[in-house]
This record gives C-alpha cells, sequence and structure tokens, in this order.
C-alpha cells in the first residue's frame, strides 16, 4: 500500500476512494431531503405504493395547490405570515439589543462584565424547560397566551445571550486603532458607533439578523406551550398539527415549504454561517 | 500637583464615570431580559420544587415539601431509566456525530473536483427546522412505504424493520435523525480546526516515516483535541435538550423508550400537569448537565497544555 503512493495506480486508487467516499457523504446527507421532495411531488397511491420510487416519472403539484387552499383545514398561508412577522420582529429586537451590549462588554469598561459574559454562557447549558415552567405561568397571568407578544418575548431571550456571543467575536476583529483615530479626531460616542463600529459591523449584523430569523423560524417548544389558536399558529407547529392529518403528500409539501426559506438563506450565505461557526474556533 | 493638573485629573474621573454609566446603560437591555426570562424564572422553578403546586383552576402554590419532589424522582424507576436513556443518547450522539465529522472533515480538506458542491449539501441538513426534519424521518423510517425499507428491499433484503416500533431500535432511529441533523455543525467546526494545523507538521511527520493512521494518531489528533472536545461539550448540551426530534417521531415512546429527562421534565409539565415533579426533575437535569460539561472542561484545558496553545 505505502509503496503504491507516489505510483500513478497508487494516485488513480486514491482517487477512486476520495470520489467513492464523496459520494456516499453526498448520498446520506442529501438523500432524506431529496426523499421528502420526491414525496411531494407524488400522488397519495404512489406514496403509500410499497414499491418505493426512487426516481419520480411524473411531476405532481396538486399537494402544494391543496395546502394553500383556504378549505384545507391547516391555514399555510396565514402560519407563514405568522411565522414572518414573528420571525422579523424577533431578529431586529435581537440584534437591536445584542450590538450595544456586545459593543460595551468588550470595548468599554462594564462593572461585572466577565460575571455577564459567563452568565450569558452558562445558560446555554441549562435545559429550555427549566426556564419554560415559570414563564407559561407569567405568560397565562400576563394574557399573553397566544399573542405575538408573547412568543417574541421568550424568542428574543432564548436568542439573545448565543446573540450577545457572536456579536462579541465580531466587535472583538474591529481594529482598536480605528477607534483610538475616531476619538483623536474628537468624535464622541455617539459619532463612533453610528460612523464607525456600526458601519464597521455590517456584515457581522447582516449575518446576526438571519441567525435571528432563522432561530425564531424553527422554534418549536414555544409555540406549542404558548399558544393553542389557530389564527396564530407558526409553520413547525403546522406541521406537527397536520401530522395528525393523514394526507402524507401534503404533509411533505408543507415541510418543504417550511423547510424552504432556511435552506436557501443557508445556501446562499453559507460562507457568512461559515464564518460565525470558525470565528469560535479560533477563539 | 497643580491646580490646572487637577483640574484635568477630576474631569478626567468625570468622565470615566460617565464611560462607565453609559456602558452600564448599553448592557442593560441585554442584562435586564435575560434575568427576566432566565434568572427570575430559574428561581421560580427552584421554589416550584420543593412545593405542592396545584393548576386548577389556577395557579396555587399550595405548600412548602421539602425534597420531596426530589425524593419521589430518585425512587421512581422510571427516572432512572429516562437517566440512562439520556446518558447513553448524549454519549452515542457524541461519538458518532465526532467520528463521521472527523471522517468527512479529512475528505472536504482534500482538493477535488466538486469538493464546494459537497460543502454546501454537507451543510444543508442543519438549515432543514428540527420539527421538519422530524417529519421527513417519519417518511425515512415508514414501516410499509418508508425510503429506508425501499433502499433494503431494492438490495435484496427483507425490509420489514419496524424503526419506530420497539423502543430500543427507536431509540437509536431518532439518533440517527439526530446525528445527520449535527454532522453539519460538526463538520464545519472540525473542517476549520483542520485548517489551522499547519500541513508542514503532518509532513514532517510523513517524513519521519510516520504511515497516515500513525501521522493522523500522533499528529493531526493530538493537535486537534482542542477543537474536538468543544463539540463534544456543544453535542453533548444539546443531546440533553432534545426536543423537537423525539416529540415528532415517538413522543417519548414506545413504552418510555425514547423518553429523555428533558422529555420526562415536558410530560411532567405540560402532560401530567404537574409542576413539582417536573421542576424537580429539570433541576436533577440541569445537575447532571453541569457535572458532565465541568469534566469535559477539565479534559479541554488539559488538551490545551498537551497540544501547547
Amino acid at each position: 500500500m505505502v509503496a503504491l503512493v507516489g505510483t500513478s495506480a497508487g494516485r488513480r486508487l486514491k482517487g477512486v476512494l476520495t470520489y467513492g467516499a464523496a459520494l456516499l457523504v453526498l448520498i446520506v446527507t442529501a438523500f432524506p431531503l431529496y426523499g421528502i421532495i420526491l414525496t411531494s411531488i407524488q400522488t397519495e397511491p404512489d406514496i403509500r405504493s410499497v414499491d418505493v420510487a426512487f426516481v419520480p416519472t411524473y411531476i405532481e403539484t396538486e399537494h402544494y395547490q391543496r395546502i394553500f387552499d383556504e378549505s384545507s383545514g391547516i391555514p399555510v398561508t396565514e402560519s407563514m405570515v405568522n411565522s414572518l412577522v414573528v420571525a422579523l420582529a424577533t431578529a431586529f429586537l435581537t440584534v437591536a439589543i445584542a450590538v450595544p451590549a456586545a459593543y460595551a462588554l468588550h470595548r468599554m469598561s462594564v462593572p461585572g462584565r466577565r460575571i455577564i459574559l459567563g452568565g450569558f454562557a452558562a445558560i446555554y447549558i441549562l435545559p429550555t424547560l427549566l426556564f419554560v415552567l415559570p414563564l407559561f405561568i407569567a405568560v397565562v397571568q400576563l394574557g399573553l397566551y397566544d399573542t405575538y407578544i408573547g412568543l417574541v418575548l421568550p424568542y428574543v431571550a432564548f436568542t439573545l445571550p448565543f446573540m450577545v456571543w457572536i456579536m462579541g467575536s465580531f466587535v472583538r476583529a474591529i481594529p482598536v486603532e480605528v477607534e483610538e483615530m475616531a476619538r483623536i479626531d474628537g468624535a464622541g460616542l455617539r459619532q463612533l458607533m453610528f460612523r464607525i463600529i456600526i458601519p464597521l459591523l455590517r456584515p457581522g449584523i447582516f449575518a446576526g439578523l438571519l441567525l435571528g430569523f432563522i432561530l425564531a423560524w424553527v422554534e418549536f417548544l414555544t409555540p406549542l406551550l404558548f399558544t393553542s389558536d389557530l389564527s396564530i399558529l407558526t409553520v413547525t407547529l403546522g406541521l406537527f398539527r397536520s401530522t395528525m392529518d393523514i394526507a402524507i403528500g401534503q404533509l411533505a409539501a408543507a415541510t418543504v415549504i417550511t423547510a424552504l426559506p432556511v435552506i436557501l438563506i443557508t445556501a446562499i450565505f453559507q460562507r457568512n454561517i461559515s464564518e460565525v461557526v470558525t470565528a469560535g474556533v479560533e477563539r | 500637583m497643580t491646580p490646572q493638573a487637577q483640574v484635568v485629573e477630576v474631569r478626567a474621573g468625570r468622565t470615566r464615570r460617565r464611560g462607565r454609566l453609559i456602558a452600564a446603560a448599553m448592557v442593560a437591555p441585554a442584562v435586564l431580559v435575560v434575568c427576566g426570562v432566565y434568572a427570575y424564572p430559574a428561581l421560580s422553578t427552584l421554589a416550584y420544587s420543593v412545593s405542592k403546586i396545584d393548576l386548577s383552576p389556577r395557579f396555587r402554590i399550595e405548600g412548602f415539601v421539602w425534597l420531596r419532589n426530589f425524593i419521589n424522582q430518585l425512587t421512581d424507576p422510571h427516572f432512572w431509566q429516562a437517566t440512562w436513556i439520556t446518558i447513553y443518547f448524549g454519549v452515542m450522539l457524541c461519538l458518532l456525530t465526532v467520528v463521521l465529522s472527523f471522517l468527512i472533515a479529512l475528505l472536504l480538506n482534500k482538493t477535488f473536483f466538486g469538493r464546494g458542491l459537497l460543502r454546501v449539501t454537507v451543510l444543508l441538513p442543519w438549515a432543514v427546522p428540527p420539527v421538519a426534519s422530524g417529519v421527513l424521518w417519519v417518511q425515512m423510517f415508514h414501516a410499509e412505504f418508508g425510503f429506508l425499507n425501499g433502499l433494503i428491499r431494492a438490495f435484496g433484503g427483507e425490509g420489514g424493520i419496524i424503526w419506530l416500533g420497539g423502543s430500543t431500535i427507536a431509540l437509536h432511529s431518532v439518533l440517527i435523525t439526530e446525528v445527520w441533523r449535527w454532522i453539519p455543525f460538526a463538520t464545519l467546526f472540525i473542517l476549520a480546526g483542520l485548517q489551522i494545523v499547519p500541513k508542514s507538521v503532518r509532513e514532517a511527520a510523513a517524513i519521519d516515516g510516520a504511515g497516515s493512521w500513525r501521522g493522523f494518531r500522533h499528529v493531526t489528533f493530538p493537535l486537534m483535541l482542542p477543537v474536538v472536545v468543544p463539540v463534544v461539550i456543544f453535542l453533548f448540551v444539546w443531546a440533553m435538550k432534545v426536543f423537537d426530534t423525539i416529540f415528532v417521531l415517538t413522543r417519548g415512546g414506545p413504552t418510555r423508550g425514547t423518553t429523555t429527562l428533558n422529555f420526562l421534565t415536558y410530560r411532567q409539565g405540560f402532560v401530567q400537569f404537574d409542576f413539582g415533579n417536573a421542576a424537580a426533575t429539570a433541576y436533577l437535569l440541569s445537575a447532571l448537565t453541569v457535572v458532565v460539561i465541568a469534566g469535559l472542561g477539565w479534559m479541554l484545558a488539559r488538551s490545551r497544555k498537551l497540544a501547547g496553545t
């Protein structure tokens, strides 16, 4: 084996192995996604057939039309609007709170800085249900059950510690000299923030908005526990409500529709997302 | 000190104090939100865990019961069953995900045609909302017309596996789903780490006569430990919190086979509406997580020392 390395036969063997492994990885990661798309474009009898088809011979769009139909029972359009409103509100609020906090924690002297940063990291370790039990009581008592605020508030809070941490890694990447130069030029804190820091943080803020949106879009436990009315149904909860339905094709179509925005965002911005992850490695 | 210097000194002191005040004001919203949604509830849950709680007709703390809720849990075989399932699930999730991701990362670290496409594809499962991944794996696992059994039949097997039918196999089905979901994150993280390990180090090892396995075992792996341990920490924390997948795939069944401590908390709290016991379980789960993470943190400190960074 070792002797082969370097010879052309050895190189060819290595190439075959590499491509074999690549193909295997491709199939394992992508097949379930392919499967759900395939299911969503087949007729119900074909889905339920024991002869599982792996290659589509036709495309049936009926399921997609049905789920957007008013009479389907599951208000898919409405749930998408709900999720969109809640996810956008969450993304903007979280970033708006996280950016100044991250800047102050990393570049100004805040009393108890270490405790705050440590606390934010430690929170992530604990199970969400530990906090949800009293929150459920509070949400009910404050009349926030089945409201947008009752969803956005927990979403923002659950995303915030992580967001402060991510924004912190972007803040630390700004060279201190830039700030010092602005200070020497007589810039006050407000000017420094709006003229220098925020423009420099733009890629980070953008990544943060994407992240906040995705995390709110996919959240399941909060709407499951804090809402019950169909008028405030979110997309993820809609999927669960429809698992009780017997139409597999429609469920598959709804799953594709729910996952699509997030998959598109990830595929388009995979470089930004990789940056966020790798920022953690280099630390 | 001259009077002028004194004036400057006083002013500087004032600006410093003012700067601190502004900094505190900038952090305050975040801290307030976190206190309101984490610190206060955590304390309330602690109070619940030592109380008898009535939920109907409305929420009321009926009385202080000392540690009875905790003793209830620690003497309940169902609690211990859930604990072992949780630990097994956590260990297996970390092990399988890290090994597979390491292999995929090693592959992606090579240069070959189509690497960019593979990189994006590997990232995709991460982008699937957990509930959606639950639904699509239900379709994969379906006993009659699921894709997995279909594949087995296509290769000449029986294909009659009831993936979500028995408690042991259902747990492993949930495990497969979660490993699939976490490979992207772990691969990305490990790949970033691999790209930091300088090629020259590995080449030097190869020149010294280390084969590819020995090079990996003695050079790459020890250097990678400071990257792998954080991944394990993330994965373990995640495994302790798994909820959506279990909810969609099995609801904790069959016969409690997939009821982890987190799911047990949910059942006690929001199915049986027994907030006292749920609170106790939540704290016991937190204790388990903290102990394991502390152990892993210690390993991380050691591995950093060994890797010399």
